[in-house]
């Protein structure tokens, strides 16, 4: 009895057919290309040709370039700094020495102004005290 | 995860399984025939649970939608049918709770094509139709799997998120609340009753 109501119900809700279509409608909705492919067949993979090999090449190489020309010019900047620096300090020291000659002949002469005797006092100045 | 198998015999399987895989390199010919092979199915959930053709046909589309951007995650053909039938029938309970459809679902006199034909009572189909119509949502789900796909309630009970005598539950509670209903309107007799 069961089983006969349970069939009745089985032929009345038997599967439909879609409308007339709906694949194509279904497959006009899809996005452009699907987000990702996880695994590719190894018969699919094509064989880069050789201008795609250069291709794929020139920007890691243009970087690799553009860092050796900087890491150069670098060098070449630090090394002038370094060159202008030390002729600077040499400058330095010269006219640092030149200047302490200067005050020791100064000094010098303030040395010798000192330890020269004081002239003797004028006789008609004796008198008149 | 073990899939239930599905209900096409071992050629049709061994052609779905190459059809998925094709698909799944990307090939739109090879997913427009998985599309061929299973429209019948889901769009039979979504007209059996919402009973408006329109609105069966957008809920068809959405799954296959849904299928091609998540064609990598498909295991096997087991998977793809049961993958389809979950999406199905869930999206067509969110849909009925969304929408006032939920017990008064109006039958519609669009033409239906049926996939096999079979010794048909038109009066009486239709009178089933419409009282799987009045059934809430999450009890149509399981009555239109069980019954329009031929599913057992474990895989009924996955599908849905569902405890298994849950499923079982509103199987028994359905059928008797339908044959209850059939009774009164004189389309089965009291003897058919369990």
């Amino acid at each position: 009895m069961n089983e006969k109501f349970e069939n009745q119900l089985r032929r009345a809700l038997r599967p439909v057919d879609a409308p007339a279509g709906f694949a194509g409608r279904v497959m006009r909705a899809l996005p452009e290309r699907r987000a990702s492919a996880s695994v590719v067949p190894l018969s699919i993979v094509r064989k880069p040709a050789p201008l795609d090999a250069w291709r794929r090449l020139a920007a890691p190489a243009a970087l690799a370039a553009s860092l050796l020309v900087a890491v150069i010019t670098g060098t070449h900047v630090a090394h002038r700094n370094a060159e202008r620096e030390e002729q600077a300090g040499l400058a330095a020291s010269r006219e640092l020495m030149q200047a302490l000659r200067v005050t020791s002949q100064k000094l010098d002469l303030a040395y010798e102004a000192v330890q020269r005797p004081a002239p003797e006092p004028a006789a008609d100045e004796e008198n008149r005290s | 995860m073990r899939f239930p198998a599905h209900h096409l015999n071992e050629a049709a399987q061994k052609q779905d399984s190459t059809l998925l895989a094709r698909a799944r390199a990307g090939e739109a010919a090879a997913f427009e025939q998985l599309v061929r092979r299973h429209q019948a199915s889901v769009f039979s959930i979504g007209y059996r649970m919402l009973n408006r053709r329109d609105a069966a046909e957008d809920l068809a589309q959405d799954v296959f939608l849904q299928l091609y951007r998540k064609l990598d995650d498909i295991e096997s053909v087991e998977h793809l049918g049961y993958w389809l039938r979950r999406v199905a029938a869930n999206l067509a309970i969110d849909w009925l709770r969304r929408t006032s459809y939920t017990r008064t679902a109006p039958l519609e006199d669009g033409v239906e094509v049926p996939v096999h034909e079979a010794e048909q009572d038109p009066l009486m189909d239709r009178e089933l139709i419409r009282l799987l119509g009045e059934l809430p949502p999450a009890a149509r789900a399981v009555m239109v799997l069980r019954y329009q796909e031929d599913r057992d309630v474990a895989e009924i009970a996955t599908a849905l998120d569902m405890p298994v005598n849950t499923v079982k539950s509103h199987i028994k509670r359905s059928l008797t609340a339908m044959r209850g209903k059939m009774i009164g309107a004189q389309l089965v007799t009291a003897e058919e009753l369990p």
